[in-house]
């Protein structure tokens, strides 16, 4: 997928405070559609908290976030995620762990199917018809992921690394547009490392899903992302090309270390 | 390995079967009922069938959604109160005041829920018990409606038409007849909500909120049609006590029946219609059988209460779960012997 110049998110001075501790001190900068782009900095810096004012789980303090041109910083995430295609996974893997494998898809991408809350307590034709489009697309995801095996276990009951994958076929569900990824490839294996990193840039070239990937693995970054992004006590330090990044002093005296 | 459920184990491809026909029988013995027990086991059977209604209710907001209310006993007082009401003043038919007292308690519980649900855990779980000491407050007091302490009495049995004229149900039997209809009926209902796509959706929240928020899952809505939908069932429960009884009173309010409900779907099994179901006619039988010690019977059934807390945590549902699944392995095993000797 070639990049476009067409801004998918744009983040204007964006401020939010835990209290009196400022955690994003007006941070500015735009992603394109098509675009991988990476999230690094030291721990603390604000990453994890500007996915969420992105994602309508913290509300900023001030600032915009503009997702395809439109202001979503006061809309409720569920909405976000429903009306601007914009999905995340959290640093923390999390599935629904009484349900299995196949139903923590299907549930995923559920809510991209129905048209209203009120038709999902349909049980009518119409509605068995969007849940059999619903399974085949989770199983069709499954497959990818290589869970076939353990599609009707609990996810709870899967191993790590299974929920890891299980966590980001969930988030291709809904066709999204654009995908925030918190640390994706922490605590896995080098194996499960690559095939997180295939099913990325599967998702990016023949989807043309944008990513914004946040992972302290900067070498793996480096060579996913087109674009890096550094952050630095709430403030935006860098933003270049990976190769640029790695040579800034700035950023290789607060983050890369020498 | 992991083990996957695509090939079935031997065990478990009886466990449906069974399962159906366990079914069938304890439906074919509930319907014949009325031609081999006496009216004083009707009775018993009727009031367990009754509070399956609020039960039904909890278990959606407990165990399908994860958010434990004492509000069921508040809910199914109001609804005693508006069939009462309705049949006393209207005189208006049994199907009638059901619907009317299962709406009216949905939307009482609608105001109610907007506060109540912006409060998480145990502090939730004060507010609905708050709402039912303000629902027994109000019946005390608004003397010119609910007639204070004294409560409606003489309210009419279930009729099928409007006024006094109607064809009136007195009979036990009759009356069994008309619970257990309606009793199906809300079980059906329920099972349909939680198969359906919303009902993925609470389970959702149950699990994990914030990940059904990330889902594109509105989970505040869903929480506050979960807390109607639920006050909806008990408030049809109470619609039904009250004619039955024929008495309705603020007593209605105490938490002997928040804490029957609760008993109810603890004890028979949270997050399973089966254990709700069994919960149900086992609880209310036995607090109905320990009546021949009425010294003993609170403490009796309270000793019964914590050895099952001991020693099944998940509830009636998974103890008679386990057992048919070994007499499924037991039918497995004994099936393949034979074709094995062949």
């Amino acid at each position: 997928m070639s990049v476009e110049t067409r801004p998918i998110l744009r983040v204007r001075d964006v401020r939010k405070s835990y209290g009196s501790l400022p955690a994003l001190s007006g941070v500015d900068f735009d992603v394109q559609a098509g675009e991988v782009v990476g999230l690094i900095g030291p721990n603390g810096s604000g990453k994890s908290t500007l996915f969420d004012c992105c994602t309508g789980l913290q509300r900023i303090d001030s600032g915009e976030v503009l997702l395809n041109g439109t202001d979503i910083s006061r809309w409720p995430m569920h909405r976000i995620v429903r009306q601007g295609k914009l999905v995340r996974s959290f640093q923390k893997t999390v599935v629904l762990g009484t349900q299995t494998a196949e139903d923590n898809l299907i549930l995923a991408g559920q809510m991209n199917c129905f048209p209203s809350l009120l038709s999902t307590f349909g049980i009518g034709p119409s509605a068995a018809r969007r849940m059999r489009l619903l399974r085949e697309r989770a199983n069709e995801l499954i497959e990818i992921a290589g869970l076939s095996r353990v599609r009707h276990l609990p996810a709870g009951s899967l191993s790590g690394g299974q929920q890891k994958l299980l966590q980001f076929a969930s988030m291709l569900m809904p066709e999204p547009q654009l995908v925030l990824l918190d640390e994706p490839l922490a605590g896995i294996n080098p194996i499960l490392i690559e095939k997180v990193i295939d099913s990325i840039r599967d998702a990016n070239r023949r989807l043309g899903v944008t990513f914004v990937v946040i992972e302290h693995n900067t070498d793996v970054l480096m060579d996913l992302s087109h674009r890096v992004i550094v952050l630095h006590q709430g403030t935006k330090l860098a933003e270049d090309t990976p190769a640029a990044i790695v040579r800034n002093s700035a950023v290789v005296d607060a983050y890369l270390g020498g | 390995m992991a083990i996957t459920l695509d090939t079935p184990q031997p065990q478990g491809r009886h466990l449906p079967a069974l399962r159906r026909s366990g079914l069938v029988l304890i439906l074919a013995a509930l319907v014949m009922a009325p031609l081999y027990l006496q009216n004083y086991y009707l009775h018993a059977l009727i009031i367990a069938m009754i509070f399956l209604l609020p039960a039904h209710g909890l278990n959606l907001i407990l165990g399908y959604t994860g958010m434990l209310s004492l509000a069921q006993g508040a809910f199914f007082g109001i609804g005693a109160y508006v069939a009462g009401l309705l049949a006393i003043h209207l005189g208006s038919p049994f199907w009638f005041n059901i619907v009317a007292a299962g709406a009216l308690t949905a939307l009482i519980a609608l105001p109610l829920g907007i506060p109540a649900l912006r409060l998480r855990t145990v502090s939730f779980v004060m507010c609905t018990l708050g709402l039912v000491v303000i629902a027994q407050t109000v019946a005390k007091n608004w003397i010119s409606l609910t007639k204070g302490d004294m409560g409606l009495s003489g309210v009419p049995r279930p009729s099928f038409g409007w006024g006094a004229s109607a064809t009136h149900i007195s009979s036990i039997p009759g009356y069994y007849y008309l619970v257990l209809a309606v009793v199906i009926i809300a079980t059906l209902g329920f099972v349909a909500l939680i198969k359906s796509p919303a009902g993925r959706c609470m389970i959702a929240i149950r699990d994990n909120e914030t990940l059904a928020e990330s889902f594109g899952v509105p989970t505040w809505r869903y929480k506050l049609i979960v807390f109607m939908l639920s006050a909806m069932f008990a408030g049809m429960g109470g619609a039904l006590y009250a004619q039955y009884m024929t008495v309705v009173s603020p007593l209605m309010f105490q938490m002997y029946y928040s804490n029957t409900i609760l008993i109810i779907v603890l004890g028979g099994g949270v997050g399973r219609v089966s254990g709700v179901l069994l919960g149900s006619f086992v609880f209310v039988a036995l607090s109905e059988a320990l009546r021949i010690t009425p010294e003993l019977r609170m403490i009796i059934y309270g000793a019964i209460l914590l050895a099952l807390v001991f020693c099944f945590p998940q509830g009636l549902a998974r103890l008679v779960e386990q057992g048919m699944e070994k007499l499924a392995a037991v039918k497995g095993a004994s099936k393949e012997a034979l074709t094995h000797e062949r």
